[in-house]
């Protein structure tokens, strides 16, 4: 993404942004609230539309007009409160709006078996593809979100605020999942306030400051302290200084 | 902007007053005026003005209260079988012909009642979590069904006793200054009301328990109180109203306040409260009601005309109004209704008259105000375990963790009471069919309905798009004359049209569904009587009845044999409309149980944003679903008529009641996202059943036979629908049994130690 530029009314959410995504990289998106953070992926996506600026995937230049279309090239988000519903199991969360047909009706033996593939290649345990979403922990209940993510087969994965509403030990296992993801090669995006979980499995950490882009550093060579003091201070000095 | 806003004007911003209510006001004077050149000699006195205000004045007391629950984002439906039932009570308790107590006494009971009827709206739609047109709906068809039964369906009148109490009932009356009392009465309510909801600390508490309830929760507001408060508000004005008017008229009928709850919200909405919560003031809520009343006084008193009469071949000139039929006014409040609804969203928050004027100064349009940016919506997927033991159970126990069990077990049981009770009857067959037919009535309601509850809408219109539906048929069929297959496509047609009304205002114009279709349910009704006004509806084409008719009849009809055995036995019971319902609940239930659609629908009612997400049209399934619901019950409506021979206007009335209790039993939820064909056809037999019980004539061992008077019935299904919800809510959603067992297992000494997630 280049140079990319979104106003709110009188509001300049993102002022000449620039975003750089490697295949199978996870980069760590941080900044204070309204820092737009969100926003950015939001265009990403396609749910909402630049100002002006550039979105290239794989070099190619694209102007998605809804998050319908960033799927087709292989652009996944996952929000922060999943975006399931709860009244329906497993099986038809991960195919929602989806399912797949034989004739006329809902094939549910074949939704139920590739459901169950999709979970074992994520090394998710969850009970059943029959479980009704609704009675599943908030782990668990990620864990579909990012398997019903990954059966599109996606190139990029954006993760909304993951470990906001987890515990602990459901933390460590969505970590556990991240690194599983790219060691297929897919890259993702986390938002995020925690840096810990950044500089666990990380690459690389973006941060933005009221709309600028005001520094990017590698995991191996920062400290959270660094990356810190840049989301409290940083200026668009900082940012020169970066390149 | 706000930054920009404070430094235009150092004023504070006005709360008593706005510019909306000049408009009315304005709107009101010009509507008067047409008034007063149509029908001169009524609308020109000062004797019509009085009596406008007169009967404003209940209204404006009424208003004041729902504006409370209003800005709360709540409703309160009851108001009207309130106002009716506060003035059938008083009279009965003061009528020399019933109890004959003193008007203190009376009038104390009547505040007791109103208390109670607020607080039990408040607690069932705070603390158990009902949603709010739904309790208060069950408690204005309650409260309908009690006036019925007290009153036996006559007024009650006690003009000599009430002579003795001049105190009181001066209160109705022209007081020495020349007007009625009930005027300074109501300024003194709304006075009060427009104080504590503009300046006091209960006002600013619910305007922001009705702007973002969580958010008020956070900052330390008991919004439940808050809510049971407005409750209380509403209930206690119309018990006000209520005396108001019995004081007034010296006796009650048994259609007191009868669609006053319409006239009342359409006030409301159009002094400016917005039915999404947080705004509305109590002046405009009055100024609406004068506004209401005064469209309803101009539809009530027709327009002068002069007809032409020709008598012998002499022509003569007659004076006559010409006025609506009795029923029709609804239609129009309906309709205001629905108009005012959507004047909040659409022309205050996207700035019309601004950027109209923009245009047509051909400047750029004004920006619009962003809207919704602040909801705080909790995630929707936390919810039940109850759903959870389907997986692990065997047996019995797999069958009765299914949501639809309860049903099923209900239906036996109750057939097997029924039989207990009349052994000599029950099982035979004109019970049967008797049975067989209410059913099937129901039950195509409920199909279509089954639809809408899994979608996480709402079909309030069902009954009256019935009567609608059987009203247009019998129109073309006797007036007009069509033939049989004519007036049924007529009937689907108007059914359909009523349908696709109310997926326009539900889904289109994004509205609460309950509200639309609450509209389309005094729409159609009132339709269905104007149609009909003044005429018997019967007679026509046996060609058309056969679409109500036994199976036997029908063999009969075209002089084929009568079956032998027990065949005979099916074709005496079994009708047409029991095998049409029977196909079309197979198709319904096929698809919504094994097609993608049907699992788009519940995918719509479970979490809609997420459907979305999912590339899932939920516009479309809600808009198919609401079509659906409306062709089931116009398709009810044409049997209705065609079993009974001729058109009834009372057809289809309670029938929403029965049609939603029956989807809540048969395990929908009224949140949505669950509801089976299957589970709704066993719902609807158990309303049936119970409703076939109630009217069992028992008779008991010395002889004598009891049956339930019909009035109360009403009242029967109308608390076992709010037993249905509730027991929805808390048993199946929040699983209280088991969190009750878990309880008392954890007393157990044994501890566990490993748990499931």
């Amino acid at each position: 993404m280049r140079r990319i530029n979104k106003t709110f009314g009188a509001v300049q959410a993102l002022i000449d942004v620039d975003f750089k995504l490697q295949p199978g990289e996870i980069l760590g998106l941080v900044g204070d609230n309204s820092a737009g953070k969100s926003t950015l992926m939001k265009i990403l996506t396609g749910a909402y539309q630049r100002d002006s600026g550039d979105v290239l995937v794989a070099g190619k230049g694209t102007d998605f007009r809804s998050p319908h279309e960033s799927r087709e090239v292989g652009i996944e988000m996952i929000y922060q409160d999943f975006a399931l519903c709860g009244n329906m199991d497993v099986g038809q969360n991960i195919f929602l709006g989806r399912w797949p047909r034989r004739g006329l009706f809902v094939d549910r033996k074949k939704m139920y078996s590739d459901a169950g593939e999709v979970l074992q290649r994520l090394k998710v345990d969850v009970n059943s593809v029959y479980q009704k979403v609704e009675s599943l922990s908030g782990g668990r209940q990620q864990s579909v979100a990012i398997a019903r993510a990954i059966s599109f087969e996606p190139k990029v994965i954006i993760l909304d605020e993951p470990t906001a509403n987890l515990s602990v030990m459901a933390t460590e296992r969505l970590l556990e999942t991240m690194l599983e993801l790219k060691k297929h090669n897919v890259a993702q995006v986390i938002i995020s306030h925690r840096l810990q979980d950044i500089f666990a499995v990380g690459d690389r950490v973006m941060v933005l400051k009221r709309g600028r882009h005001v520094g990017e550093r590698d995991v191996s060579q920062s400290t959270q302290e660094e990356v810190l003091r840049l989301i409290v201070q940083g200026d668009a000095e900082e940012k020169t200084q970066a390149k | 902007m706000v930054a920009h806003d404070t430094s235009q004007s150092r004023r504070l911003p006005t709360e008593i007053v706005g510019g909306w209510d000049l408009g009315l006001l304005a709107l009101m004077g010009l509507l008067y005026l047409g008034g007063v050149l149509v029908n001169s000699t009524y609308f020109g006195s000062i004797d019509a003005f009085h009596a406008l205000l007169r009967d404003t004045a209940r209204f404006a007391v009424m208003a004041v209260g729902m504006t409370f629950v209003i800005v709360n984002k709540d409703l309160d439906l009851s108001v009207g079988s309130t106002y009716g039932l506060v003035g059938v009570v008083f009279s009965v308790a003061f009528a020399p012909t019933f109890y004959d107590l003193g008007p203190t006494a009376a009038i104390l009971i009547c505040l007791f009642l109103g208390t109670a009827i607020g607080l039990i709206n408040g607690v069932v739609v705070t603390v158990l979590r009902v949603p709010a047109f739904i309790a208060t709906l069950t408690m204005l068809l309650i409260g309908r069904g009690i006036i019925l039964g007290l009153t036996g369906g006559k007024s009650i009148l006690y003009s000599t006793k009430a002579g003795e109490f001049p105190a009181f009932f001066s209160l109705g009356e022209t007081n020495v200054l020349g007007f009625n009392s009930q005027i300074p009465i109501a300024l003194v309510v709304i006075a009060l009301g427009a104080y504590v909801l503009a300046k006091t600390r209960w006002g600013y508490e619910t305007f922001a328990t009705g702007g973002n309830e969580q958010a008020a929760i956070y900052a330390g507001i008991p919004t439940r109180w808050v809510r049971i408060r407005a409750y209380l508000i509403s209930s206690l004005c119309a018990t006000i109203a209520g005396l108001m008017a019995v004081a007034q008229d010296k006796g009650v009928t048994s259609q007191a306040g009868l669609t006053a709850e319409l006239i009342v919200i359409a006030a409301v909405i159009i002094g400016g409260a917005s039915i999404l919560g947080g705004r509305g003031r109590v002046i405009g809520s009055s100024l609406g009601a004068l506004l209401t009343v005064l469209i309803d006084k101009v539809l009530r008193e027709g327009v002068p005309i002069t007809r032409t009469i020709e008598i012998n071949g002499v022509e003569f000139e007659v004076n006559a109004v010409s006025s609506l039929p009795v029923g029709a006014v609804p239609v129009f409040l309906g309709l205001l209704l629905l108009t005012a609804v959507l004047i909040e969203p659409y022309v205050i928050r996207r700035r019309l008259p601004a950027r109209l004027w923009a245009w047509l100064r051909s400047r750029p349009p004004p920006p619009a105000i962003e809207a919704g940016g602040v909801a705080l919506e909790g995630a929707q997927t936390t919810g039940s375990t109850a759903s959870d033991k389907a997986l692990t159970a065997r047996g019995f126990g797999k069958f009765l963790a299914r949501r639809d069990s309860l049903a099923i077990i209900l239906v036996v049981a109750l057939w097997l009471i029924g039989l207990y009770l009349r052994p000599d009857y029950w099982w035979h067959l004109p019970n049967t069919f008797a049975i067989l037919l209410n059913y099937t009535e129901l039950a195509i309601l409920t199909v279509g309905l089954t639809y809408v509850i899994a979608c996480g809408d709402i079909d309030l219109s069902v009954g009256a798009v019935l009567a609608l539906a059987g009203s247009t048929a019998a129109y073309f069929l006797k007036v007009l004359g069509a033939d049989p297959m004519t007036a049924v496509a007529m009937g689907m047609l108007v059914g359909a049209a009523a349908g696709a009304m109310n997926a326009l205002v539900a889904v289109s114009f994004g509205l609460p569904a309950f509200i639309a279709t609450l509209g389309m349910y005094y729409i159609a009704r009132g339709l269905a009587a104007w149609l009909v006004a003044g005429q018997q509806l019967t007679g026509w084409s046996e060609d058309f009845n056969l679409l109500g008719r036994k199976v036997g009849d029908i063999l009969n009809y075209l002089d084929l044999p009568a079956l032998p055995g027990l065949l005979r036995a099916v074709t005496d019971v079994v009708s047409i409309q029991t095998l049409w319902l029977l196909l079309v609940a197979v198709i319904a239930g096929v698809i919504l149980a094994y097609t993608t659609f049907g699992q788009s629908v519940y995918a719509t009612g479970g979490n809609r944003r997420a459907a979305d997400y999912a590339g899932i049209n939920t516009k479309r399934v809600r808009f198919t679903a609401l079509m659906l619901s409306a062709l089931c019950a116009a398709m009810a409506g044409i049997i209705n008529v065609a079993f009974f021979r001729s058109f009834n206007p009372v057809a289809g009335q309670f029938r929403e009641l029965d049609a939603i209790a029956s989807v809540i039993i048969g395990g929908g939820s009224i949140f949505g996202g669950y509801g089976t064909i299957i589970g709704s056809l066993a719902g609807a037999a158990v309303i049936t059943l119970i409703r076939a019980l109630l009217q069992l004539n028992i008779i008991t061992a010395s002889g004598e036979s009891i049956v339930l008077p019909q009035h109360w019935v009403n009242v029967f299904i109308g608390a076992i629908l709010i037993v249905a919800v509730i027991s929805d809510i808390w048993i199946r959603q929040a699983n209280i049994l088991g969190r009750l067992r878990k309880a008392l297992l954890r007393r157990k000494p044994t501890p566990r130690v490993t748990t499931r997630a």
